[in-house]
């Protein structure tokens, strides 16, 4: 069952499985979120929102309805 | 090398703006893109008689920001000169995405160079390059390069640049590319962009071998103090008074310095060109005042633009924005309008400037807007004599000193105005670009200093350019219409200041200073005001203090202390003491009550009486139109809430 990922728990890895359309996705991809990428969701900030998320081998901070855009699916 | 001119481009966070300032030295200069606000540096490349040109960092070349515009315009020759050569920074920690840059711009066909930092960091983080076989893969060579630590960068210039090879290919690449700084996004980017990441999977496969552990990671484990709801919020907390802190401090002495320098200048030009002439009083009193008006924010805007460097190149300033994004964004701002709005506690020139860097007009916009009503250090004096004209030292309300509650209120005042409007703008505002946050938390690195420095210094000489300009010119106008008004009146002065004289009173000089002031176009200017400015309070005398805190606010004491015949210019205490001894003509009461006080210190909250911000809000903004309504509605409000004040208190 496919998750988006700020869904996901803290500190496991899931694959990025797709972008739903719409305005963010050209930002996403270029930053490297594309399909079969590494996801880890690190830490929030206080409150919850924004989220830090590791995008392959980097941190990427996103709002919780800009991490809904990236559709996940556990690591295998 | 047989190269004029090459370009240095690269994602942000890479060490290229360390890179750059390394490579060029003191040699670089700014320049202004025609229609952008963002500025591109150039220098000479070390030694050598090569042009480099440092470009803003992007993710990609299709983005529709002036940061990604000037990029691609610089490229493409539009509208500038076109590099020959491009050194492409590429961060080894992080070599995927930092790859999407070169296959984009590897489809131009610009012969380029590749130079590989962090690769230290890639190394403890368990990442292996194989740098030979990835210059064969992309076709161009490359040297590695730690910009912060290597004391040897000749590597680079023994690079040859070369037309690297096009991982991809895309139909019709530098026509889209056009396209898409028209404003046209072309069809699809998105798709473009997969297809890319896949062949650069197939180089990085090749080059890299990786057996990390993220959760290992340096930055992640400070991630975890510095985010965290209570030890994160305390840290940001202790930063933020710590920089506003500092600028105070730290700017204290240079800026006594420089007035210590000018008033020696002056007597030095007191020699030469008495001030008693007319040539001579221009020079002192408008030039040379004028002149001291713009530099003595230099050592607040330095240190300013210097702390915030030294946040912005650890990887800290990332982080605050990170922590307030969510408060911000209630407001119809963005995380990344947290570090103007607390530099604009210090000076709201150089926070203004430091907008820049929110992608999303609106957010930009309104913070630029917002950032005057901080309470800025301009302010600080006028509070502080206002205060104390009314509230004794030593006096508490409860167990608080009732000064210190005065103080912390008129800052208060200021921030919350600050959230009605910045709420307003919200509704009013059509924001038609999406909110967007999408930030890299970028590996946390010990700041080096010599390239903050050269970057605060940057700032400075662009402040003093800019707004120096304005600011002199006023203080030349403000000077007129002090020294020059109608004949009769002024003669009038004179010859009752030359009784003064000739019956021997010690203070004649103050006095004929006074009566000449009064009998200005400024003083009848104080005057025809005092009708308007009666209700809040203030007689024609604080007319003429708040004109002339049109060119900056600080000057409310230096012409008060002109007005009230005091010796020393600046020395508060005598001021305060004939101000308490102002008898109101109409009421036989004291003129300056602590009703009289609040009101003018909200007026000077509220109002947008620095003609330097204007200038700078002027530029940033592109536009006069936000300059004009931001001083009259600053000034209604001012106007409003000072009457108000006066008329419940008094």
């Amino acid at each position: 069952m496919s998750r988006n990922a700020a869904e996901i728990e803290l500190e496991s890895t899931y694959e990025i499985e797709s972008l739903i359309e719409g305005s963010l996705h050209q930002k996403l991809s270029e930053m490297g979120c594309i399909p079969g990428t590494e996801i880890e969701k690190l830490y929030t900030a206080p409150g919850g929102d924004p989220v830090a998320y590791r995008i392959d081998s980097y941190i990427l901070g996103l709002r919780l309805v800009e991490a809904a855009q990236i559709m996940v699916k556990r690591a295998n | 090398m047989k190269w004029n001119r090459i370009a240095l481009i690269g994602n942000p966070n890479c060490g290229k703006s360390t890179l750059f300032n390394r490579l060029t030295g003191l040699s670089q200069k700014t320049s202004n893109l025609p229609g952008t606000t963002v500025d591109s540096f150039e220098g000479k490349l070390q030694n050598t008689q090569i042009t480099l040109v440092d470009l803003p960092g992007i993710y990609s070349l299709f983005t529709n920001t002036d940061y990604e515009k000037v990029v691609v315009k610089n490229l493409l020759g539009i509208g500038t000169q076109a590099p020959e050569a491009l050194f492409i920074v590429l961060d080894a920690s992080n070599l995927r995405r930092n790859l999407l840059l070169l296959s984009q711009v590897a489809e131009l066909g610009i012969p380029t160079a590749g130079i590989l930092t962090m690769h230290d960091t890639a190394i403890r983080r368990n990442i292996q390059i194989d740098v030979n076989q990835l210059s064969e893969g992309l076709g161009i060579p490359i040297a590695v390069i730690n910009p912060r630590k290597d004391k040897d960068l000749s590597p680079i210039l023994q690079l040859e640049p070369k037309v690297g090879r096009k991982i991809q290919d895309t139909p019709n690449f530098e026509i889209r590319l056009k396209q898409s700084i028209t404003g046209n996004q072309p069809e699809g980017i998105s798709a473009e962009t997969l297809l890319r990441y896949n062949q650069i999977d197939a180089v990085i496969r090749k080059v890299v071998k990786r057996k990390t552990k993220f959760s290992k990671v340096n930055t992640l484990k400070i991630d975890k103090i510095l985010t965290h709801p209570v030890t994160g919020i305390i840290a940001f907390v202790l930063v933020m008074l710590a920089l506003f802190q500092s600028v105070f401090m730290l700017a204290e002495f240079p800026m006594q310095g420089i007035e210590w320098a000018f008033s020696s200048l002056r007597s030095q030009v007191e020699l030469w060109l008495p001030s008693a002439t007319t040539l001579g009083n221009f020079v002192s009193n408008g030039i040379i005042s004028g002149l001291e008006g713009v530099i003595i924010f230099v050592p607040q805007i330095f240190i300013l633009f210097f702390l915030i460097g030294v946040l912005e190149d650890s990887g800290y300033m990332v982080r605050a924005s990170f922590l307030t994004d969510r408060i911000m964004r209630k407001l119809g701002l963005n995380g990344r309008s947290i570090i103007p709005l607390v530099g604009g506690f210090a000076c709201a020139i150089p926070s203004i400037m430091a907008t820049r860097n929110i992608r999303n007009k609106t957010e930009r916009l309104v913070t630029m807007l917002i950032v005057p009503l901080m309470s800025c250090s301009a302010r600080l004096p006028v509070y502080v004599l206002l205060i104390s004209l009314v509230v004794p030292v030593g006096v508490f309300w409860g167990p608080i000193h009732a000064q210190t509650v005065l103080m912390t209120s008129a800052y208060f005042a200021g921030i919350f105005v600050a959230i009605i409007m910045a709420f307003v703008l919200k509704f009013s505002l059509k924001n038609k670009e999406i909110s967007e946050f999408v930030l890299e938390l970028p590996t946390y690195q010990a700041p080096r200093l010599q390239t903050v420095f050269n970057n605060a210094w940057i700032k400075c000489k662009s402040f003093l350019r800019e707004a120096g300009k304005v600011i002199i010119i006023i203080s030349m106008i403000l000077w007129f219409l002090s020294n020059y008004g109608p004949q009769t009146a002024m003669k009038n002065a004179e010859n009752l200041a030359e009784i003064e004289t000739l019956s021997g009173n010690p203070d004649s000089l103050q006095i004929k200073n006074s009566l000449k002031l009064e009998a200005s176009y400024a003083g009848h200017l104080g005057k025809f005001i005092e009708p308007a400015i009666e209700p809040l309070g203030y007689d024609w005398k604080t007319g003429i203090a708040l004109i002339s805190s049109f060119a900056a606010r600080e000057v409310f004491v230096g012409t008060m202390s002109t007005l009230f015949q005091s010796n020393e210019e600046e020395d508060v205490v005598g001021i305060r003491q004939k101000m308490q001894a102002q008898i109101n003509p109409a009421t036989g009461l004291e003129q300056y009550t602590p009703a009289y006080a609040v009101s003018l210190i909200l007026f000077y909250a509220f109002a947008l009486q620095c003609v330097s911000t204007v200038a700078v809000l002027n530029k940033e903004t592109g536009t006069w139109k936000w300059s004009i309504i931001l001083f009259f509605l600053y000034g209604f409000i001012a106007y409003l809430s000072a009457f108000i004040a006066y008329q419940a208190l008094s």
